[in-house]
């Protein structure tokens, strides 16, 4: 089996929706009563997901991952840069991921070059630092205008890419942000932070990726549409930008719920994965695209996908069978990663074992079972260099 | 007339239709009635352009008549580059140079009606008179334009007529991915002009330089933009009448053609 990188993600969910969130409520995002939220309730529910991922690092996982979602139930970490601060003094050894912070959504991108610098110094050089735009929700919830929200992303990325990497000062002449005085301290370490860009398989993100040769992160997709996604990024890499695409460059960020059997597992992922889905999920279609979010192309991309039209969500078992999940015994887990590391060619997981309102004890078991039966399998080998991926699809 | 065609013109017994090009922009317009008479520029709202309607007809047995495609709109491409309010309110000033109308009446409903206002504050020597329907443009606060961009086609239907039948002529037979994919075009040009803000900041002060006669029209119960704007406008315009309509709501001219079209009609017609 190839090798492959397990990166611990944490939404850190509000799982106490009320009893009638189905029947009441059309969304969690943007408009959902935050009278919902409980800030007591919240003070422990914070700390138990810091001791998850304080658990992670000690577990060997390769980083702990962050992000930044805004007036949701789905994950309440509005400014993942804070969380990443307590996690300096948390976690020791893994590397730690905000991946990301929604660059677009925000006036000031120097303000996320400094803090990423300061928290890659304060961590020792650890820090992943992804970018995204954030959701079509979040535009709503931010009164920030979507149909710019590409050419704020690719601004604002070349603004802090030049922060960090650039000796200071220097302007910075954009069309949406615009600095007579570019000279940030402190300096990160790492010159730069790794940049991860997860999507849902647009092609202008792919190829941004594929451009700077940053790892792209497929979200809650299917395995044919991962599949698809990986072909077009190593397609332009290769025959846009001239080389070939390397595992490490390929994460897939995937629910997996690991148990000590397939019964047990599809028992306890029936009951726990589908909060993601069912809740945290729950969006109006038109938060979900707002006008210009998107590109035309990939407007026509998602009609002809029929995500647009479906008023029917997938349930555990059709999540089950197209690989939006991963569910089941460490054997069966270790044989659906082994398709996407060997016939995929992706090289990194980005998993958490904390989904809505799933108990403690099955959090650490699931940790614990990753950790010690399904990790294993996957480390200490060399990436086998032959064969290399040729599969090209012609839909992608 | 001596308007360049950017393509061919149809001409039907009733109305006349062209492409013209305005500074590059491929512009999709009906021409209609006398061309004796008064020129009258009729401006849409959002995603109601390449449609000529009982309402249009109405206007077209008194008056000269264009109903233009806003760019972004109908038939007419918008350029990238064209993102907001002073784009389009260029653009009408080209329209009217190449159109070769000096100082017609400029009708503009919603979105239509917030270009039209513009076009009266920052060239007022172009506008002969001016009518605002159910216009957007300026912010009332407390009362707040309802949120458009979050609703699905059936919402937004419910919110905008009193009477849904008569948004018969915006149901399209059937949904095709064309039909989408102009909605998306559509909807992305008016959230590339009124996302944030949904209005223009400095409207309220400027309205003082609206110099031409003008008239509110509002549906009493626009549920779209509320009818305290049309009060606003009145109050902000000076000299302006104000007419609202009971019974109908943010499409007045779509519920209630004969009721919307008199009041219109008789005020571009007195003298001066």
């Amino acid at each position: 089996m190839n090798r492959l990188q397990f990166h611990y993600f944490h939404l850190m969910p509000w799982p106490y929706l009320p009893e009638d969130f189905d029947e009441k409520y059309d969304s969690s995002w943007v408009t959902l009563p935050n009278s919902i939220y409980d800030p007591q309730k919240g003070h422990a529910l914070y700390n138990r997901y810091f001791d998850e991922i304080e658990r992670a690092d000690k577990l060997g996982w390769d980083s702990v991952i962050v992000n930044e979602h805004h007036q949701n139930a789905y994950g309440t970490m509005p400014s993942p840069n804070i969380m990443a601060a307590v996690l300096t003094q948390r976690v020791k050894r893994a590397k730690i991921g905000i991946v990301g912070n929604a660059l677009p959504l925000h006036d000031d991108p120097l303000r996320v070059a400094e803090e990423i610098a300061m928290l890659d110094v304060i961590s020792g050089g650890r820090i992943i630092s992804g970018f995204v735009r954030g959701t079509g929700m979040e535009y709503f919830s931010y009164n920030m205008n979507p149909t710019v929200s590409r050419e704020r992303m690719n601004e604002a990325h070349d603004l802090i890419i030049q922060a960090w990497t650039r000796p200071g000062p220097f302007a910075f002449e954009g069309e949406h942000y615009n600095y007579r005085y570019v000279n940030i301290w402190p300096r990160p370490i790492q010159q730069p932070p790794p940049i991860w860009l997860p999507g849902t398989a647009s092609l202008e993100t792919i190829d941004f990726a594929a451009a700077h040769k940053y790892p792209y992160m497929t979200v809650f997709m299917t395995m044919e549409q991962r599949k698809m996604a990986y072909n077009l990024y190593r397609r332009i890499a290769e025959e846009k930008y001239g080389y070939e695409a390397q595992p490490e460059q390929l994460a897939f960020c995937v629910p997996v719920l690991v148990a000590e059997t397939d019964e047990i597992a599809m028992r306890d992922g029936e009951k726990y994965i589908m909060w993601l889905f069912n809740k945290g999920l729950k969006v109006r279609p038109e938060f979900n695209f707002p006008p210009g979010y998107i590109s035309e192309r990939s407007f026509l991309g998602v009609l002809k996908s029929g995500v647009w039209q479906q008023r029917e969500k997938p349930g555990f078992k059709e999540l089950l069978d197209t690989g939006v999940i991963i569910v089941g015994s460490p054997s069966t887990v270790v044989e659906k990663l082994a398709y996407l590391t060997d016939e995929l060619h992706a090289g990194m997981l980005v998993t958490g074992g904390h989904v809505g309102d799933v108990p403690d004890y099955l959090v650490l078991r699931n940790q614990e079972l990753m950790a010690k039966e399904v990790m294993p399998h996957f480390r200490e080998k060399p990436i086998k260099s032959e064969p290399r991926p040729v599969e090209i699809s012609s839909g992608s | 007339m001596s308007v360049p065609e950017a393509s061919g013109t149809t001409v039907s017994d009733e109305k006349i239709e062209h492409t013209i090009d305005v500074r590059g922009i491929a512009t999709h317009l009906f021409e209609a009635g006398s061309p004796a008479a008064p020129p009258l520029l009729y401006l849409h709202g959002t995603s109601l352009g390449n449609l000529w309607l009982d309402y249009h007809r109405a206007m077209a047995q008194r008056f000269h008549v264009f109903a233009p495609d806003m760019p972004g709109f109908g038939l007419t491409p918008r350029p990238d580059w064209m993102r907001d309010m002073s784009d389009y309110t260029l653009y009408l000033r080209d329209l009217l140079d190449t159109l070769g109308l000096d100082k017609p009446f400029f009708v503009g409903h919603s979105l239509g009606g917030w270009m039209a206002v513009e076009v009266a504050v920052w060239y007022p020597e172009r506008v002969g008179k001016l009518v605002l329907s159910n216009a957007a443009g300026i912010r009332v606060k407390g009362s707040p334009i309802a949120d458009l961009f979050a609703m699905n086609p059936a919402e937004l239907l419910g919110t905008i007529f009193e009477d849904l039948s008569a948004a018969a002529p915006l149901i399209p037979p059937e949904i095709t991915t064309d039909y989408l994919l102009a909605a998306f075009r559509e909807r992305t040009t008016l959230a590339s002009l009124a996302w944030n803000p949904s209005y223009d900041p400095k409207l309220e002060r400027r309205l003082a330089r609206v110099t031409c006669p003008t008239l509110i029209i509002w549906g009493a119960n626009d549920r779209l933009i509320p009818p305290v704007y049309g009060d606003r406008f009145h109050e902000l315009i000076a000299g302006s009448r104000l007419v609202k309509l009971a019974g109908t709501g943010h499409m007045p001219m779509f519920e209630q053609p004969e009721a919307w079209s008199r009041p219109i009609i008789e005020f571009l017609s007195e003298q001066a």
